[in-house]
């Protein structure tokens, strides 16, 4: 624990050696393109696939029609929704799914795709979530029996009454709308599957880009356990993933017809999506619009935080949060700040875009809870004329006051906030900056300086609250050590490029004194890993992390009671050092791991279950809390509004580290996706439903020269309930840089009246607000 | 997605003649990019079909064309055109507003384009339409000043390479120069189009 080893996975990554499901070629293997809608709302009068059918490869075309006979045309979505697989009647957003081309190869299938002909009769769509709740909106959902409007759920948290009166009663108070918009994923690998049904033994082997596997498994079952696809039939691989980051945890409808057509034809299908199929259809997050609001006394202390939510889902509520959950984790929305009034209330809707929301690098809607109090914290700031970092200071919840409930009901477990920002502000040298931007302020130049100092909640999670589906979120851990004393461990998560390969066989090492580079880990394929959920919400270390500490410490336990007895003293009388047993006060009677580990196979004692075997699933007790505080200075030139990032500060704190290399990694891609919504990145739809920018030539996927020079850095605050102390961090970067971004240009914008802007703030933004306040022509 | 683009220009040439031309759709067509009028329903209803090709996306509307207002006073017009791609990739709706106005040595020319485009062409962003649809619009007035000058046949044939050339030359054109000179330009993709 604690140090860089270079990461096991990279020797095969940066040789091209991946496996991932692109590179799975099977004997007969047959290949899927789909054909998608023009419009955003339509009756499908007519498809025909007359000319599809003469193209030399092309030999089938399936429909909605056809997979209505078997059941297949719909399924369910995490969070107990429906969705269309293929369409019978009716497409409800630009890009659905309408019919699969099978074909013998790629371009015959892409060939096919193109000559199908669909008639639609096109309607209007409803795009705007607010006219979505208007009394004249269309009905959306008609196949939704009884529905009536084109609302979905009302959630809300916290105690209303007394808010609302905090509200009329304070001092100060503060407001702002907020739309966190719609952006996407954009990993490298797109979605896709070989499903390969083998007649003969009735069995299904799936390879897919899925970030949870069992639960995949178990999904499929459920879908086709009818057809006689039941769970021990089901064998879902998931090979190496080109990133995940949430966009690959939703059954996608490619998947499930790719299925379909292989137990219909008992051939092998492929899916390989391309890059504007995987933007346009898939795996969209965020689209919160928020409306946030603050109140406060006079001298700056915050007093409770009141917030209302619009969530767009699209066409379905494909979201992949926790059941109890419709609104992910987001009332972490009261920050790090300590208060005990809140009050968060949230709707979702149905309107004609493409379902989701994924949690994209985040624990369920964090990043929009975090952008909200954050900006809303700085709007305060601005409203009483105090130094953002100052009215932060005054408010923390103190390193002391840990458990501390939240007025929404979560226990934040441990926070050293105070401590953070502090060595944020000495890093960056907080004073020296605002007095440079005094000056340059008189000088009519724009700088500006953003804090973020943001509580995270991830390692989902306990399970009185937390499942999938039914399924409770614990995850699983299995180390076998074979005699030589090397082992293999499995596990239920399944890494997508953060490093498990290294960091579980560190966490072993460390508590069973076994080399990492003798450790094998091995997650992805459920014949063989034990069940777990997967890894999204920053949940691998938090769960699958502590699982396999468990189950070495199991180890631990019997390799004790075999030293014991190869000593010939008592347990008692044991000591342990990583990687040995040793007598007390005689360390040169010892027993090395590595020879405990061979008695186990061969000369265990009497009574013993031979072998060095051990599984644990991991329930956590409490979720974890990773924080951080960000500083962020930008200047804005003043004739062409573009906006730099002259510096960016991150100290994180995610408890103990196990590989600081890996934990910088993660900070340094995070950042880099913190800052694509902050500057550059958002899903455009217009009023018709067509998608603006549905391809990567204009959708703005920040690459390193947008990347500013991170400066990362850490405080340590362990977790008190996790075994090894740790919290987890994918996630932080993305969750906190991009109000500290937003926060920074707003302070630079601030003398000219500007108390808040929308994200992705582009240059044309900047020259649209500083024109409308006449500071540039 | 929708965009609205207009221009305006002279002509050396008695109202009367001009307004012939654009009074009457299977003239006026012949001079739009792409366009043909298939069949004529009645004298203010026609079906007609426009190809726009552009990089890798080729479609092709079919659908009705209909002259919604025809002033021989005040010399105004409105025509109104519906079409769905053949393949099923999108649908494409137009308005064309045309007016005239005499001057001393001819005529004034006044055009307005609403379009909306739904479906593949739409998600090439607004940014690229507009050009695009700005590009037409030239061919277009290049071809009805021929027609108008006695020329029997005009190419009005579209081709995305050279289209595109002219779009990136305006584009970086416009970089230098601030603005694009409209009238220099408007020759170009017909003879570009013909090589």
């Amino acid at each position: 624990m604690g140090h860089s080893i270079k990461r096991k996975e990279d020797a095969r990554f940066i040789q091209g050696k991946g496996n991932y499901v692109d590179d799975i070629k099977l004997p007969g293997m047959l290949h899927m393109d789909i054909v998608r809608s023009p419009y955003a709302y339509a009756k499908i009068k007519s498809i025909n696939a007359e000319e599809a059918l003469k193209i030399p490869g092309v030999i089938a075309v399936v429909t909605g029609k056809d997979l209505e006979k078997y059941n297949l045309h719909w399924m369910p979505t995490l969070m107990s929704d429906t969705q269309m697989v293929l369409p019978t009647d009716t497409v409800m957003y630009q890009a659905q799914e309408v019919a699969a081309v099978i074909a013998t190869d790629r371009y015959a299938a892409r060939d096919g795709k193109e000559a199908v002909m669909v008639d639609y009769e096109p309607m209007k769509p409803v795009i705007d979530p607010f006219k979505a709740l208007d009394e004249d909106a269309p009905v959306l959902r008609t196949d939704k029996e009884g529905k009536t409007d084109n609302h979905i759920w009302n959630w809300s948290v916290g105690d209303k009454e007394a808010t609302d009166k905090l509200f009329e009663t304070a001092d100060v108070t503060v407001k702002e709308q907020m739309h966190i918009p719609r952006i996407h994923v954009a990993s490298i690998e797109t979605c896709g599957c070989v499903a390969d049904y083998n007649k003969v033994e009735n069995h299904l082997t799936m390879y897919m880009t899925t970030q949870a596997p069992h639960a995949i498994r178990t999904v499929i079952a459920l879908v086709a356990g009818h057809v006689g696809l039941t769970e021990e039939k089901v064998r879902v691989i998931s090979p190496d993933i080109g990133g995940g980051f949430g966009g690959k945890v939703p059954v996608y409808p490619g998947y499930v017809i790719a299925i379909a057509v292989s137990f219909l034809v008992g051939k092998p299908v492929k899916w390989i999506e391309d890059r504007s199929e995987n933007l346009q259809a898939d795996s969209f997050a965020r689209d919160y619009h928020i409306t946030a609001e603050m109140a406060a006394t006079n001298e700056g202390k915050i007093q409770g935080i009141r917030f209302k939510l619009l969530a767009d889902h699209g066409y379905t509520d494909a979201a992949a949060n926790p059941s109890k959950f419709p609104t992910g984790l987001f009332s972490i929305c009261t920050g790090s700040y300590d208060y005990g009034t809140a009050y968060l209330e949230a709707d979702a809707v149905y309107t004609n875009k493409p379902p989701g929301g994924v949690a994209y690098r985040c624990s369920f809607r964090v990043t929009e809870a975090v952008h909200a109090i954050e900006r809303i914290t700085d709007r305060l700031a601005l409203e009483i004329g105090k130094d953002p970092a100052q009215l932060r200071f005054e408010n923390f919840i103190k390193k002391e006051d840990f458990p501390w409930k939240s007025p929404t009901g979560w226990e934040y477990d441990s926070g050293d906030y105070h401590a953070g920002l502090q060595k944020a502000m000495d890093a960056i040298e907080y004073d020296a900056l605002r007095k440079e931007q005094a000056e340059k302020r008189a000088r009519g130049e724009m700088m500006g300086i953003g804090i973020s100092t943001f509580t995270e909640i991830v390692g989902a999670g306990p399970s009185k609250d937390f499942d999938i589906l039914g399924i409770k979120m614990f995850d699983s851990a299995e180390i076998r050590v074979h005699p030589t004393g090397k082992a293999i461990a499995r596990f239920g998560t399944k890494s997508q490029g953060q490093g498990h390969e290294t960091t579980y066989a560190q966490i072993i090492a460390e508590e069973l004194g076994i080399p990492a580079e003798h450790i094998q880990i091995e997650e992805g394929d459920t014949d063989t890993a034990p069940y777990g959920l997967g890894t999204y919400a920053s949940r691998s270390t938090p769960t699958a992390g502590a699982a396999a500490a468990v189950a070495a410490r199991k180890l631990r336990d019997k390799a004790r009671k075999i030293a014991a007895y190869l000593l010939e003293v008592s347990e008692e009388d044991l000591e342990w050092e990583p990687g040995k047993f040793f007598v007390k006060g005689a360390p040169e009677k010892a027993k090395t791991i590595q020879e405990i580990v061979f008695a186990a196979y061969t000369n265990h004692p009497q009574g013993m279950e031979a072998g060095f075997e051990a599984t644990h699933y991991y329930d956590p007790p409490n979720l974890t809390f990773p924080s951080g505080a960000y500083i962020c200075v930008v200047d804005i030139d003043k004739e062409t509004c573009e906006i730099k990032v002259r510096r960016f500060v991150a100290i994180d704190d995610c408890g103990n580290i196990i590989n600081p290399m890996i934990v910088q990694g993660q900070v340094h891609g995070g950042l880099t996706q913190g800052i694509a919504p902050a500057m550059y990145e958002e899903l455009i739809y217009d009023e018709d439903g067509n998608i603006l920018n549905g391809t990567l030539m204009d959708y703005l996927v920040p690459t390193a020269v947008e990347s500013p020079s991170w400066e990362t850095g850490h405080t340590i605050t362990p977790s008190p309930h996790h075994p090894i102390g740790a919290k987890g961090v994918g996630e932080s970067p993305t969750v906190g840089a991009p109000p500290a971004i937003a926060n920074a240009i707003v302070d630079a914008l601030s003398p000219y009246g500007i108390t808040h802007m929308d994200i992705p703030i582009t240059p044309y933004k900047v020259w649209k607000v500083l024109k409308a306040k006449g500071v540039v022509e | 997605m929708r965009t609205t683009i207009k221009k305006d220009f002279s002509v050396e040439e008695p109202i009367e003649k001009v307004w012939d031309y654009l009074a009457n759709p299977t003239k006026i067509v012949s001079c739009v990019p792409g366009a043909s009028i298939t069949e004529e329903i009645d004298d203010r209803n026609f079906k007609g079909e426009v190809t726009m090709k552009f990089g890798p996306v080729k479609a092709k509307y079919s659908g009705e064309i209909a002259i919604q207002e025809l002033d021989m006073e005040a010399k105004k017009m409105v025509m109104k055109g519906r079409g769905l791609d053949s393949k099923g990739k999108g649908s494409a709706d137009m308005v064309m507003n045309g007016s005239l106005n005499p001057t001393e040595t001819g005529t004034d020319v006044h055009f307005s384009m609403e379009i909306s485009i739904i479906g593949m062409l739409a998600q090439f962003g607004s940014r690229l339409i507009n050009d695009v649809s700005d590009q037409l619009l030239n061919q277009f007035v290049a071809n009805f000043k021929a027609k108008l000058a006695g020329a029997e046949e005009v190419d009005n044939s579209i081709n995305a390479g050279a289209m595109m050339g002219t779009i990136v030359k305006n584009k970086i054109g416009g970089l230098f120069s601030g603005k694009k000179d409209k009238e220099q330009e408007e020759q170009k993709p017909k003879e570009e189009a013909s090589k």
